[in-house]
């Protein structure tokens, strides 16, 4: 047999209705085109899942896939993909995750592992090595992931086996249940753990004691390190070290941007003195990172003293600290710190579980929902009773069950409620408001091929320092010297393309697509978007590092293109399953209602400026201006014609 | 004056670059299993446990690509030691 580099080599391919374990090779040309991770799941979804598959019927196949470069030390090389049809929008679903599981996989033996069909009773996959079993979960089914996991730990007798696991959320079919990676990471968003649970399936536990191969020794070990010094060279590097993702809670609150009370005001009365990044080393004194991470953006969380004590947790994440410390008024880090273990116990997506709280709120607020429908009061800020409804909807208990269905499913059963609801095709958007920020990202939530997104349209040199920008929709502004443009990886075309050195304005359209193609291909070989990555390491940098571990040689074009047909292929998939052009569109929300309080106070969204600028994205990407399709000369472009 | 590994373990942030850095280093693959330092993770504890082994030859790579100073080089004044080299 060839030696294979980078690598494991095998798809584990499992049906759980016929308990059959197969085991295939991909061929060179497969990986070439689609490299890993989201290329390969997007493929496999693409081919094989017919449109009308109910993402909760066994006839769903649910991928998990690790970048190619993972296993290795290249930095922030740990991220997996997972993918299925998604029950919360009926479209692509997909989630990233860093920490120990892909690599572990990867010294199993195995890049992917396809699993099909249903469980007759509850299951798990057991994987060491060669050894492949479906093993009886009976005395797992119910129990949250933390027990789980720690449970699979102790009855293997391996403190190493690393465990994806579902909670009762996915166990219950919460259409924004996660699958937990260990305890504290998540594969969170679009509802795979409710794949997880529609198939019997607790959990993937995978231990491995193999290894990677390097094609060129040297040249990767160059690379690696070109790498290494890239990122520790970004002005991002040491914010981002020191705060991790907290970084951002300034900038947005005195921007007036934050989802406070549910998208109803842009800033939170007390947001710096309790909930801001200066608080962080208050709660923690040290950071913990994924394999082969420097960055080490995760806060190791310790909670001294208050009705928290006690509490440790990875992690002081901004996502849960804007979706429940703005969104929903909680107004204190502690608090937030103990959603975050409860959402983590259960598997449940932060961001879709923040917006379904916020909505019952505001519903309570306006009193649509009473006390007597929830069963307790729910004032903005609870605490309790935020801990009591996200149990609730993990277990689908009382209007929890309402809630359990996503944010505009559950809008459809409350009369009155379809205009506070912040989704985008069914997922929701909770981080910052686009009615304040006109941006790359905040075109991104109507872009998205997961929805309401906020994590796949990311500009890689985005500006945090200041928000006025007179020419939105358009444009957005460039905050930076102007040397880190100069050096960024991208053809010097596209640069004066998108770039006004005089202005310093950026072609929103033209960079969003760029920045997609380029986290798609961070999706497609296991890198991790934190911001000192994405504006450094870019596909030169990238294609090298594949090409040495590998030996599949590709050029930086080769590779960038391989992200822009990994999204592609997603948004035929979206078509397929019956995305239309009107579902690319933002919540009735932005366009009707004002900001209610901050510096943006009084502003909306206009529809025919939104509109054109789509439109003008969808020209970027060489697909039909008015539908959003893809042309048959892009699909032969990016040799996706294949498939037809 | 000599180069030495000092250790920090409360600095460790569990990434295990040294550990994948040592076993392409010595042997020539990416084995976690095989390298001369392992990092040790208790997750539900937040801990790591840094444990050398007595293969490791000194050469002083993990302590170059450590990203969080728990492993760190510094020169020591006595004999210069041996030069050793990686594989």
């Amino acid at each position: 047999m060839t030696a294979i580099f980078g690598y494991a080599g095998k798809i584990l391919d499992i049906d759980l209705s016929t308990h059959s374990i197969k085991t295939y090779l991909p061929d060179g040309e497969s990986n070439r085109k689609y490299l890993s991770g989201v290329g390969f799941n997007a493929k496999v979804l693409y081919e094989e899942l017919p449109a009308g598959a109910d993402p909760l019927g066994p006839e769903n196949i649910l991928v998990f896939h690790v970048g190619a470069l993972v296993g290795t030390n290249v930095p922030t090389a740990s991220r997996s993909e997972v993918s299925a049809k998604s029950p919360a929008t009926g479209l692509f679903g997909t989630a990233n995750s860093g920490n120990y599981w892909g690599s572990e996989l990867k010294y199993a033996g195995y890049d992917g592992i396809v699993i099909r069909g249903r469980a007759a009773h509850p299951v798990y996959i057991l994987v060491t090595n060669d050894n492949v079993r479906i093993i009886p979960a009976g005395h797992l089914w119910g129990r949250d992931a933390w027990e789980t996991i720690a449970a699979l730990r102790a009855e293997l007798r391996d403190r190493d086996m690393q465990v994806a696991s579902i909670g009762p959320a996915g166990e219950n079919l919460v259409r924004f249940a996660s699958i937990e990676n260990g305890p504290f990471d998540a594969w969170a968003r679009t509802g795979l753990g409710a794949v997880m649970g529609s198939k019997n399936l607790k959990a993937v536990a995978v231990r491995g004691t193999g290894h990677v191969r390097v094609a060129r020794r040297r040249e990767f070990m160059e690379k690696v390190a070109a790498t290494r010094k890239a990122i520790y060279a970004s002005p991002f590097y040491g914010p981002f070290e020191r705060f991790g993702t907290m970084l951002v809670t300034l900038p947005y609150q005195e921007f007036g941007i934050l989802p406070g009370r549910n998208f109803q005001t842009g800033i939170v009365d007390g947001w710096v003195e309790s909930r801001s990044r200066k608080q962080v080393s208050r709660y923690s004194n040290r950071g913990v990172a994924c394999i082969a991470c420097p960055i080490a953006c995760a806060h190791w969380v310790e909670i001294k003293d208050g009705p928290y004590k006690g509490l440790k947790v990875k992690d002081m994440e901004v996502t849960p600290v804007i979706g429940f410390g703005a969104g929903c008024d909680i107004n204190n880090l502690p608090a937030i710190a103990r959603i975050t273990e409860i959402c983590q116990r259960l598997g449940l997506d932060m961001v879709s579980a923040a917006s379904a709280v916020a909505l019952a709120m505001e519903l309570y607020e306006k009193g649509t929902i009473s006390e007597g429908d929830l069963g307790y009061p729910l004032p903005w800020g609870s605490e309790e009773q935020t801990f009591k409804l996200l149990h609730d909807i993990a277990h689908r208990q009382g209007i929890g069950d309402t809630l359990a269905e996503g944010t505009r499913r559950a809008s459809d059963r409350i009369t009155g409620s379809d205009k506070n609801v912040p989704h985008v095709k069914g997922l929701e958007c909770f981080l910052i408001d686009p009615r304040g920020r006109w941006s790359t990202w905040t075109l991104g939530y109507i872009t998205n091929i997961r929805g309401g997104d906020h994590l796949r349209t990311r500009n890689p040199v985005e500006n945090l320092r200041y928000n006025d920008n007179p020419t939105p929709y358009r444009t957005e502004k460039f905050a930076f010297p102007e040397a880190m443009y100069h050096n960024l990886d991208m053809p010097e075309a596209l640069k004066k393309e998108i770039f006004d050195p005089t202005t310093r304005d950026v072609d929103i359209p033209k960079m969003s697509k760029w920045s997609e193609d380029l986290i798609s291909l961070y999706n497609a070989t296991g890198m991790c978007i934190r911001p000192p990555v994405l504006h450094t390491v870019g596909p030169t940098l990238i294609a090298g590092l594949y090409s040495a571990l590998t030996g599949i040689d590709i050029t930086p074009e080769d590779a960038i293109q391989a992200g822009e047909r990994t999204w592609n292929l997603q948004k035929l998939f979206n078509i397929k399953h019956g995305e239309k052009p009107a579902y690319s569109d933002y919540p009735a929300r932005f366009y009707e209602e004002p900001v209610g309080a901050g510096p943006q106070k009084g502003r909306k969204l206009d529809r025919t400026k939104v509109r054109e600028t789509l439109a003008d994205y969808y020209r970027a990407r060489g697909w039909d201006p008015q539908t959003g399709k893809p042309t048959p000369q892009k699909l032969a472009e990016l040799k996706l014609d294949d498939l037809f | 004056m000599a180069t030495e590994i000092i250790v920090r373990p409360w600095q460790c942030i569990g990434c295990s670059t040294c550990a994948l850095t040592c076993s392409l280093a010595h042997h020539g693959v990416f084995d976690t299993g095989r390298a001369n330092i392992r990092i040790c993770r208790d997750e539900f504890a937040g801990t790591f446990e840094l444990r050398f082994s007595s293969t490791c030859n000194g050469c002083k790579q993990c302590a170059r690509v450590c990203p969080s100073g728990a492993l760190q080089l510094v020169d020591v004044p006595g004999k210069k030691e041996r030069e050793v080299s990686s594989r």
